[in-house]
């Protein structure tokens, strides 16, 4: 579904010193990329901001009533919210007594005691909220915030990673060739061979039922990056052969510089601008991803939340009429990708001016 | 006048015409099923929806009245309901003759009746190790003989289904006759059981590679077209003897009974002609279609949706106007929490939620305690659902609607003082608690990937836990890994569910007998004088005296809290009006063969 | 050619063994056990035993290996462990109902995508164009997930427009009453990144000096776009298609699993989630076998679309 689409190969291009400023300088005139770039920017301030806790530090507080209206629809019906109220009656007959066999039966006078001076603090909880409230009564709107971090966070370390992977195998099959080439080959031959869906279920069962992966976020960036290396080790990989042969390489050899600061150090900076573009379209890719693996379970853990677990979440809520939550997340969802595909287009053009 | 009687006649006439069409048009019912089927080999499904396919195919000896409340077991293929005989270890049946089964090709043309040998051959299969029967523990050291045969055939590799068994007497043509190891006035509610159901042993044996595809029995449907987890096509057996209500147990004052027996009198069930069952997992469209009318059964509306559907506990408007019936059912189920008992989990690691000791049974209890089970019930259930007080739920034999206990009802602050009082204290100001020894406390919870239920059970938990300062980490894991983990102990807390097979008490309470461990027993609970009264309970039948030895073994699990109640799930199936003699049983999961629907308001409404 | 051929069908054998490895080892050896899914609620370790000696999952992984590798030479898979169908049958039945969503969904878009690419490629850098592509990049930018939510209850609920959900054994009945809403949404979620895509294939081809040389000749605008651009652009669309081919044997899991289509997505989902082995690998292997054969077709159509393009 989210497959990711390779790009053609780009053409070769002019290697200058100067391509990173002609590049910003390009960027800066094209008025779409500069806006998204803002959005984009903007994104990552409040990713940084909700991750030092400057902002949504709270989303986890049940402040409002189950769904809470948001403010713009503050005098409307909540029937959840009605129903939570009214509270169950449940047996009135008097407790059967357990004191002869409880084990705690000894202590229960000092267990009384103790139990009768702590305090409990009934908080109240509001009916209206800005962007109204969860099933729990949390804030929608801050749980939106929360979320972003957390499927940004996702979307750009499993793309980093990815990107890494496929920039790593891509240059060391076009760099060396030989049997180097063909066993990369054969993993990427496999890796492609194989339904992309199967694929990440595959992954997923394993990082579920074995725990190998990790905790907390890690096993869905790893799940989302092993799976998703492929398309960027097919383009580096050309990149790589192409590079190989150039002129400047050759000078490099002459002047002895090893087979790793070739690669590195002297082919990596004039192919680098192919891993940007590479790295930004599977950000886009992997953040939705993440939705679909939250759908099918395999979300990030309970005591966080990512705009896939509020999707997923929020399936069953349009129906009912509490709309917010699936709008919060889908629309900052899709505020942030758009912006990163603007962006990335604007990039792309930037970096390689011919394909205007 | 005249203008009024020739409308009336032109109304008629009218009316005549899709009349005449509807005599000829098949009553269909169109229904959803909430999970894939798995197949309608009886002996080998164990799924609620594969076994409620086989209750309209297959006969059991007894069944249950259809409008009986608490359930009761009726007569089916046996004339009679067999006293226990030699205090309680025999019971013979005697079969109704002049039962077919419904026609197959393995018959050759050839009527076949159902006989004794057929009951004998099924009870067999149940322990054929080769069909992995997920019931065999019905027949497990129950009938004098039979367990020697199955350890044979390990052995041997063959179930050998001639050779005699002293359990299973075969008398005659029609009588039957089975002898247990023990006394146990549960047996006849076995006998009832939808899945322990007789199919031919030609029919086995002529279809052995696939036999969850070739459903052969005498019940009142037959399967027409099964596209597997797609589609299940019943039709009405034409071979059936059939039936009429039967209402000498209906309540005249139930006004569920008083429409069945209304809509039903005098007719020749079953109704139906046709049957259409879709299984659809997701919610959202599994309402939808119901509301869309593409089903004319809504079988345990999804909780989500209630509010829509029963605001404030009434039918909504919309609904009101459509004429929906809503049967709100209380299931004889409970859903609940297991906490590993053993010291160690699997073996290795140590589990502080295990163990008999006060300050381990402190740490159950106040976790028990803390836990919200009233936003369990008021957000995850929507207010359907009833705290539970005891393992065993209403409507079940052995309730005791007296048991209640302030013990698993929540009080965070008694919570907190237990665990304050038995040293699970914060020592180095992390905001959790350690174990009284001051190692850190890390609870791990485990629940299943898939759905979002499970998930939400698993936060409600989470957030619980943190309002009192225990960390609790919550792991999902694949559904067979959950299983699996839950089976052989590798967890310390999970959450479970128990449907009853048969309406006694005593299917819930084996779930903590001691040697029902790596079984039924996920706790691994093993109290000595739990499982002491357990045993004396099985000796005894429905009564004072067993009643009381429940309540005993009630209180014992309230004491050293293996489990956290949940709760006792009610669950409201929405029907159209064409839907006729619509009451939906405890322990049946359909009612297929007692529905009827009324054509033409059907086609009316779906234009 | 036919050695080209030949060459690659030989290559195969070992991304298959891959395929069988890799498959191999992240269900069989780190996967779920399936007997317990199929042991029922109350069973003794000894009944769990004895289901996996009948699955042959006890046996050493080698020798199940060695079983699997049997499987694909002869093609036969068995039976599904939980419903005990003929796993070809399975394939067989569920193919048919992804691609009556696929394929239309494949064609439609396609020719849509084509269209309006060579629409917007026509009129380059103007406000339409940025328009229609910073449309499209919005509606891509949106979940699928929410897509289908929003949907199935605004066309088959609210507006009533569509069945919610259904299949019936009718081809016909389901490709013109079942599918259109799937079909719809599907198209609705491909349409902008292929066009997306598409566009920059056309202006890549209007850049080139062919082209330029085209116009020099005095040829109209509307001529050189569809002679020289269309025709040449046309070489990495097929590639492109040829791409997504295999993935419409595999379905959508999410249209299925809403909208109640046996499809293959479906059956994959709940053949994970039950642990049945014996589906999974014939799945992963057919498909796995199909999609190689569907990138040789591509690369020897190549020859003929485009003879520039030499065999290796």
């Amino acid at each position: 579904m989210s497959a990711v689409l390779t790009n053609p190969p780009l053409p070769p291009m002019q290697e200058s010193p100067g391509l990173w400023s002609l590049a910003w300088r390009r960027l800066r005139q094209d008025a779409v990329g500069m806006v998204s770039l803002v959005i984009v920017t903007l994104f990552i301030a409040m990713m940084a901001g909700s991750y030092f806790g400057l902002i949504a530090k709270d989303w986890n507080k049940e402040k409002g009533v189950s769904y809470a209206n948001p403010s713009f629809l503050a005098g409307a019906e909540n029937l959840e919210a009605r129903s939570m109220a009214s509270k169950d009656g449940g047996v009135k007959a008097p407790p059967v007594d357990l004191s002869d066999i409880d084990p705690l039966a000894p202590r229960y006078k000092e267990w009384d005691e103790r139990a009768a001076k702590i305090a409990v603090t009934e908080t109240k909880r509001a009916e209206v909220l800005p962007f109204g409230g969860d099933k729990w009564g949390r804030d929608v709107l801050q749980k939106a915030i929360k979320g972003s971090e957390v499927s940004i966070f996702v979307g750009l370390s499993a793309a980093l990673l990815a990107t890494l992977i496929g920039t790593m195998l891509g240059a060391a099959a076009g760099y060396w060739g030989g049997w180097v080439n063909d066993a990369l080959e054969w993993v990427y031959n496999v890796f492609t061979s194989i339904p992309y869906i199967l694929l990440i279920l595959a992954f997923a069962a394993v990082a579920a039922s074995s725990g190998k992966f990790g905790k907390g976020i890690l096993p869905i960036v790893l799940i989302l990056s092993l799976t998703g290396w492929t398309g960027i080790y097919r383009l580096m990989r050309a990149e790589y052969i192409k590079h190989s042969n150039r002129e400047y390489v050759k000078a490099a050899q002459a002047i002895g510089a090893s087979n790793w600061s070739r690669m590195f150090g002297h082919i990596l900076p004039n192919v680098s601008h192919v891993s940007l573009v590479q790295l930004s379209q599977h950000v886009v890719g992997f953040i939705k991803a993440e939705v679909i693996l939250s759908f099918l379970g395999f979300g990030v853990p309970v005591d966080m939340v990512s705009w896939g677990t509020m999707l997923a979440e929020a399936q069953n809520e349009l129906v009912i009429g509490k709309w917010w939550q699936l709008f919060a997340a889908g629309a900052s969802m899709a505020i942030l990708v758009t912006a990163f595909s603007l962006l990335t287009d604007s990039l792309r053009d930037a970096l390689d001016p011919k394909l205007k | 006048m005249t203008r009024s009687r020739l409308f009336a006649f032109l109304a008629a006439l009218l009316l005549a015409f899709p009349a005449a069409t509807a005599v000829a048009q098949k009553k269909v019912l169109r229904i959803a099923f909430r999970t894939a089927e798995t197949g309608f080999d009886p002996q080998r499904v164990f799924d609620r929806y594969s076994v409620g396919v086989c209750e309209n195919l297959f006969e059991p000896l007894l069944t249950y009245d259809y409008l009986a409340r608490p359930a009761r077991v009726v007569p089916l293929t046996a004339e009679a309901i067999p006293e226990p005989e030699e205090g309680g270890t025999r019971y013979t049946f005697r079969i109704k003759p002049g039962i077919y089964f419904a026609d197959d090709p393995v018959f050759k043309g050839q009527k076949r009746e159902l006989v004794a040998k057929d009951f004998e051959y099924m009870v067999k299969r149940f322990r054929d190790p080769k069909n992995r029967s997920p019931y065999e523990w019905l027949f497990e050291n129950k009938l004098l003989g039979l367990d020697e045969l199955t350890e044979k055939a390990k052995k041997s590799g063959a179930f050998d289904y001639d050779a005699a068994v002293p359990g299973i007497e075969v008398r005659g043509k029609y009588v039957i006759s089975f002898k247990l190891k023990e006394a146990d006035f549960n047996f006849l509610y076995v006998m009832a059981m939808p899945n322990v159901v007789p199919m031919p042993r030609e029919v086995v044996e002529g279809y052995a590679a696939d036999t969850h595809a070739h459903p052969v029995g005498t019940g009142p449907f037959i399967l027409k077209e099964w596209v597997r987890r797609s589609k299940i096509v019943l039709e009405r057996n034409p071979n059936h003897r059939g039936y009429e209500l039967e209402t000498r147990f209906a309540d005249p004052a139930d006004p569920w009974d008083r429409k069945v027996m209304e809509s039903l009198h005098g007719k020749r069930l079953p109704a139906l002609d046709r049957v259409e069952i879709s299984p659809i997992e997701d919610e959202q469209p599994r309402y939808l279609a119901f509301l869309n009318k593409e089903h004319d059964v809504l079988d345990e509306t999804p909780f989500s949706f209630i509010h829509q559907v029963l605001p404030n506990g009434k039918l909504s408007k919309a609904l009101e106007k459509e004429h929906m019936n809503v049967f709100p059912e209380l299931q004889p189920e409970i859903t609940y929490d297991v906490f590993n008992m053993d010291d160690k989990v699997n073996g290795g690691k140590d589990n502080p939620v295990g163990g008999y000791s006060p300050e381990r049974v402190a740490l159950r209890r106040a976790m028990v305690l803390a836990h919200d089970r009233g936003q369990e019930i008021s957000i995850i259930r929507k207010n359907q659902a009833l705290p539970a007080q005891t393992p065993v739920p209403p409507g079940v034999v052995g309730y005791d609607a007296s048991l209640h206990s302030a013990e698993q009802d929540p009080d965070p602050p008694r919570a907190k003082a237990l665990l304050d009082m038995f040293g699970y204290v914060d020592r180095d100001g992390d905001g959790w608690r350690e174990t009284p020894d001051g190692k850190p406390l890390v609870i791990q919870y485990k629940y299943n990937i898939g759905g979002q239920e499970a998930r939400q059970l698993a936060e409600l938990w989470a957030k619980s836990m943190k309002a009192i300062g225990v960390h609790l980490e919550a792991t999902a894991v694949q559904f067979a890994d959950l299983l699996n983990d839950k089976r052989v102990g590798n967890f310390q807390l999970a959450g479970s569910a128990w449907i009853a097979d048969y309406p006694d008490a005593q299917n819930f309470l084996q779930l903590l007998y001691g040697p029902n461990t790596n079984q039924s027993n996920e706790a691994r609970f093993k109290l000595a004088e739990y499982d002491r009264l357990y045993e004396k309970s099985q000796g005894y039948p429905d009564g004072e005296e067993r009643n009381r030895l429940y309540r005993e073994m009630n209180r014992l699990l309230l004491a050293y809290a293996p489990w956290r109640l949940g709760v006792h799930r009610i669950f409201n199936h929405l029907q159209y009006p064409w839907v006729k003699g619509y009451k939906k049983h405890p322990i049946l999961y359909t009612n297929f063969k007692y529905l009827d629907i009324d054509v033409a308001a059907q086609q009316a409404a779906m234009k | 050619m036919t050695a080209y051929v030949i060459r690659r069908l030989w290559q195969m054998i070992p991304t298959i063994a891959g395929v069988i490895l890799l498959i191999f080892f992240l269900f069989n050896w780190v996967g779920g056990d399936p007997a317990q899914v199929l042991a029922g609620k109350i069973s003794n370790p000894e009944q769990i035993a004895n289901i996996r000696k009948q699955l042959g999952v006890d046996q050493p992984y080698w020798y199940q290996l060695w079983v699997f590798v049997q499987q694909v030479f002869t093609f036969d898979f068995g039976r599904s462990w939980s419903t005990n169908e003929e796993v070809s049958r399975i394939l067989l039945t569920r193919v048919g109902p992804s691609l009556t969503i696929m394929i239309p969904v494949l064609l439609i878009e396609t020719v849509l995508a084509v269209l309006f690419a060579i629409m917007v490629a026509y009129v380059r850098g103007s406000l339409t164009d940025r328009a229609i592509m910073i449309t499209c990049t919005v509606a891509m930018s949106v979940s699928f997930l929410v897509y289908i939510i929003v949907f199935q209850w605004l066309f088959g609920f609210i507006l009533g427009w569509f069945p919610v959900q259904g299949w019936s054994e009718s081809f016909w009945k389901n490709l013109t009453t079942y599918a259109p809403l799937p079909i719809m949404l599907a198209v609705f979620v491909g349409l902008a990144p292929q066009l997306r895509l598409y566009r920059s294939f056309f202006l890549d081809e209007i850049n080139q000096d062919y082209v330029r040389t085209a116009r020099a000749k005095g040829l109209s605008e509307k001529k050189v776009m569809l002679k020289h651009v269309l025709r040449n652009a046309l070489i990495p669309i097929l590639t492109n298609i040829g791409i997504s081919l295999p993935g419409i044997f595999v379905g959508s899991f999410l249209l299925e699993v809403f909208f109640s289509i046996p499809g293959l997505g479906r059956e994959i989902i709940t053949a994970v989630n039950r642990s049945d082995f014996p589906v999974i690998k014939a799945v992963t292997v057919y498909l796995a076998v199909i999609t190689m054969i569907i990138n040789l077709l591509v690369d020897v159509m190549y020859k003929y679309v485009d003879p520039r393009v030499s065999f290796k």
